[in-house]
């Protein structure tokens, strides 16, 4: 094929990721938040119109008309009202914002995977018209291109000229920058974030209707297709919206002409073109200098603050009936015993997130990344003639230095950032290592001697459990323990109290993900084989959310969330537990400290105690002023 | 309380800045500023709001400069990071209290003592005992006493009120047995009880041999503790001297008194 029609090929998923980016930037510019859920709303759109359209077998156009003009909107003003308004109101930190926009992500999922299931569906309705407009020089461009390209066109100069000159992009602005400031200015901070909810989510919808009929329909895939875009929102800096459509052009256009390429043995090239997006949204990640993140009143204080803050006082003999009911499957037929080995394997897992968020106050939605390599590298060693309870240690330690490179980044970011970019390292670890069948297919994981026997095995991810578990209980004495909560309480203070802050960072991030990769190994042995989905890098969101809401700063939460999420999907049906963690985190907000910390305050009958007051003393004159544009 | 680190004789330099810049894209928020702060003495920064006190404090703490050089007792230490400072003998407060709130006031305090004994970096990460334990709990007890702070020892940080926060802040500071004081409006949130209490703490700690800097607004406590006061305006130190000069003197007047 010519060069010139390779670009133009690539022009259309260009035209559609610079939509996507456009959609995600606007969003994040007019309400603060940047909406991790923006590729969950595109799939549910499209699963909507596909439903309507081939199963209903409603008229195309009035699907589209009702899904995008009028569901996606209204989807984003109940997010407003229902999740974020609450959290804007008491100031929350963009940690905070983080995990309820996952709890909808995840929510999302968790209800496309009830609704539709996880088989694809490939057919899903195309709105572009097919056919092709010819140019000069014998080439000829898909009409459908030349549609979406228009509409990313039209829709930013749509952004553009309302944010620059009209009343309502300046209120929307002010609303962003410095909500309680603006309502105190007479603007109505709820109506104008409302209306930035509902722009966002339409554009959510139409990129999803315009993407899905590029490719199969299911609830991962389209969902990780836009996040990745994520990197083209990134290299605009999360600001300017002719930056992210020429991005979004160029690594369309770039993606087409890797094809050109003759195919590596390595299959790198051929990788490398799959999966150009997360590439970038990687590389921009590390490269760029800081975004430009926006609002927020502590957007500098404690901003990764999550938990209570006041760590675990376990009552004597905590362990009692917590040693109980892990012994408990010993007892179970072989099958549910097979079940239940996720659990231990799955807590060690999350606990690896309790240390990191938890104690160390670093974000990482990565782990299913770290998960993985662990669950790959034992299953490489096994094959290769080494003993397994040997393997499993060594898979651990070998990750440990992944983490440290992931940690790396950590030093300088935080917030937002960081979460990206850990995701964006899960991310470019499922592509290039996990879906590469040369990696994949040598691994042999099976139950490590002497443990081959389901009990045994059981009892052995128990033991490693325990370890874990020991080692998590004696950080929270130490110096160390003292030191990771120093620095997620106050940075500058750590710095000033002899802390070097960025070893501990990249110190933590290490452990984290060798603990990590100690569990997802466990997986990996009990289910006996190397299973690609099973660390897919939106699982790593998902138990993100189920960590932090069942007490990010508790082990026993950590555990129990293990423990429920799978019980629930092999009680009920699979997905069951992600929409029960989705809906949790998105409750979150109102549920200071998590699961557990609610049910024992409801228990003990103790009222809530907020988790970060704000200090406010008005003035006689104050109040007088509030309660005339508050009432 | 003495320390590992090495105090400078009375009135020997224990903290020397020359020639610091700060600039933040085109603005000289410090503009070339020198200053001396002297073994056992109290000295003080004063001066109208963004006139780069702050800023200056950070360059002296372990934040960037653009040009110029921090010696501490002697040695250079215009390149080493905050926390490499803190463990030379650099302690200080913050504006906005610093505090680590999920920790209670005695770990507040041992994060510092560890922190500033000699224990390796490995050894400090791997958690191993510390081999100065036993002057850990002695610094950490004195300064708890000092500061009156025995009673909230065992209180988590954050639920304690702000008057108090900035005497842990202080404690916290005094644990690391540092040997220079840098603090940064120390006063701000005491009531009079406590700034009494601070004031009488500013003046013992210098009779100790301790180098005390402090960046103030309360005029009051400047002149009451100070020997000598820096007036800045506009990133540069525009008069310098006794708390009588400086009270006469007509240029610190017009900016700032």
């Amino acid at each position: 094929m010519l060069t010139l029609e390779l670009a133009l090929a690539g022009l259309g998923v260009g035209a559609i990721a610079a939509l996507a980016a456009v959609g995600m930037i606007t969003s994040y510019r007019a309400t603060g938040v940047f909406n991790l859920s923006f590729g969950a709303l595109a799939m549910i759109v499209a699963y909507l119109v596909w439903q309507q359209v081939r199963v209903w077998g409603w008229p195309l156009w009035a699907a589209v008309l009702l899904d995008v003009g009028v569901v996606a909107p209204a989807l984003g003003l109940v997010l407003e009202r229902f999740v974020f308004r609450g959290l804007h109101r008491e100031g929350a930190g963009p940690a905070r914002m983080l995990v309820a926009s996952l709890g909808v992500f995840v929510l999302l999922v968790g209800i496309a995977t009830l609704t539709w299931g996880t088989q694809a569906r490939l057919d899903p309705p195309s709105i572009v018209p097919t056919g092709s407009v010819g140019l000069p020089g014998d080439t000829s461009v898909p009409t459908g291109t030349l549609v979406e390209l228009g509409v990313v066109i039209a829709v930013a100069v749509l952004v553009a000229g309302v944010t620059r000159y009209t009343r309502f992009g300046v209120r929307l602005r002010a609303v962003v920058d410095r909500r309680a400031l603006a309502e105190l200015a007479g603007v109505p901070a709820d109506r104008v974030a409302a209306a930035g909810w509902a722009f966002g989510s339409m554009l959510a919808g139409l990129t999803g209707v315009l993407l899905a009929p590029h490719l199969r329909l299911d609830p991962y895939g389209l969902t990780l297709l836009v996040l990745e875009t994520i990197g083209v929102a990134v290299v605009a800096r999360l600001a300017s919206l002719p930056v992210a459509i020429l991005a979004a052009l160029a690594i369309g256009v770039g993606q087409s002409e890797l094809s050109r390429l003759e195919l590596d043995s390595w299959g790198l090239i051929q990788a490398l073109q799959a999966n150009l997006f997360v590439v970038v949204m990687l590389v921009a990640l590390l490269v760029l200098p800081r975004m430009v993140e926006v609002g927020g009143p502590d957007g500098t204080r404690a901003a990764t603050r999550l938990g209570t803050g006041r760590g675990e006082s376990a009552p004597a003999g905590w362990w009692v009936p917590f040693v109980a009911v892990a012994a408990a499957p010993l007892a179970l037929g072989a099958e549910h015993l097979r079940i239940a080995q996720q659990v231990p394997a799955l807590a060690i897992v999350f606990v690896s997130l309790v240390m990191l968020t938890g104690y160390a106050g670093q974000i990482s939605l990565g782990q299913a990344g770290f998960a993985g390599l662990g669950a790959l590298f034992a299953g490489q060693l096994m094959g290769r003639q080494v003993p397994g309870l040997l393997a499993l240690f060594l898979a651990a330690l070998l990750v440990v230095p992944v983490g440290l490179l992931t940690g790396w980044p950590a030093i300088r970011r935080r917030g937002l950032t960081l979460a990206l970019t850990t995701f964006a390292v899960a991310a470019v670890v499922s592509r290039f290592v996990f879906a590469q069948p040369r990696f994949g297919t040598d691994a042999v994981l099976d139950h490590p001697w002497p443990f081959e026997g389901e009990r045994a095995f059981y009892a052995l991810e128990l033991a490693c459990l325990g370890l874990v578990l020991l080692v998590i209980r004696r950080l929270h004495v130490s110096r160390l323990g003292r030191m990771l909560v120093a620095v997620r309480d106050h940075e500058g203070g750590a710095a000033a109290a002899g802390v070097d802050v960025a070893s501990a960072k990249v110190f933590v991030f290490a452990v984290g993900a060798g603990v990590a990769a100690l569990g997802g190994a466990l997986l990996g042995m009990g289910g006996r084989a190397f299973d690609a989905a099973a660390f897919d890098p939106v699982l790593g969101l998902v138990w993100f959310a189920a960590v932090v809401v069942f007490g990010v700063d508790s082990a026993a939460g950590a555990v129990l969330a293990a423990g429920l999420v799978v019980a629930l999907d092999a009680a009920t049906t699979a997905g069951m537990s992600t929409i029960v963690v989705g809906a949790l985190a998105v409750l979150l907000s109102r549920m200071p400290g998590g699961v557990p910390a609610t049910v024992l305050r409801l228990v003990a009958g103790r009222p809530a105690a907020p988790v970060e007051p704000i200090p406010v003393r008005l003035t006689p004159l104050g109040r007088t002023l509030r309660a005339r544009v508050r009432p | 309380m003495s320390g590992p680190g090495s105090r400078a004789a009375p009135g020997e330099d224990a903290l020397r800045a020359a020639g610091i810049v700060r600039r933040f894209g085109g603005l000289r928020a410090v503009d070339g500023v020198d200053l001396v702060v002297p073994a056992g003495l109290v000295t003080a920064v004063i001066g109208p709001n963004g006139a780069g006190k702050s800023t200056l404090f950070d360059c002296l703490a372990g934040g960037r400069v653009d040009a110029g050089r921090v010696h501490l007792g002697g040695r250079d230490v215009t390149r080493l990071p905050a926390h490499r400072r803190a463990r030379l003998g650099l302690a200080r407060t913050f504006q906005v209290v610093s505090v680590f709130p999920s920790l209670t006031v005695v770990d507040n305090l041992r994060v510092a003592a560890e922190n500033r004994s000699g224990a390796s970096a490995p050894a400090r990460l791997l958690g191993l005992p510390d081999p100065a334990r036993g002057r850990t709990r002695v610094a950490v007890e004195a300064a708890l006493r000092r500061l009156a702070l025995t009673e909230h020892a065992h209180t988590p940080a954050g639920e304690l009120p702000a008057g108090i926060l900035r005497m842990v802040e202080l404690a916290r500071a005094l644990t690391a047995s540092p040997s220079v004081l840098l603090l940064d409006e120390p006063a701000s949130g005491l009531d009079d009880a406590q700034a009494d209490r601070l004031r009488h703490e500013l003046r013992a700690l210098a009779a100790d041999g301790l180098a005390v800097l402090l960046v103030e607004h309360d005029m009051d406590l400047v002149f009451g503790v100070a020997d000598t006061v820096h007036v800045m305006a506009a990133g540069r130190i525009v008069a310098s001297g006794t708390p009588a000069e400086i009270r006469a003197d007509a240029r610190a007047r017009e900016v700032y008194l």
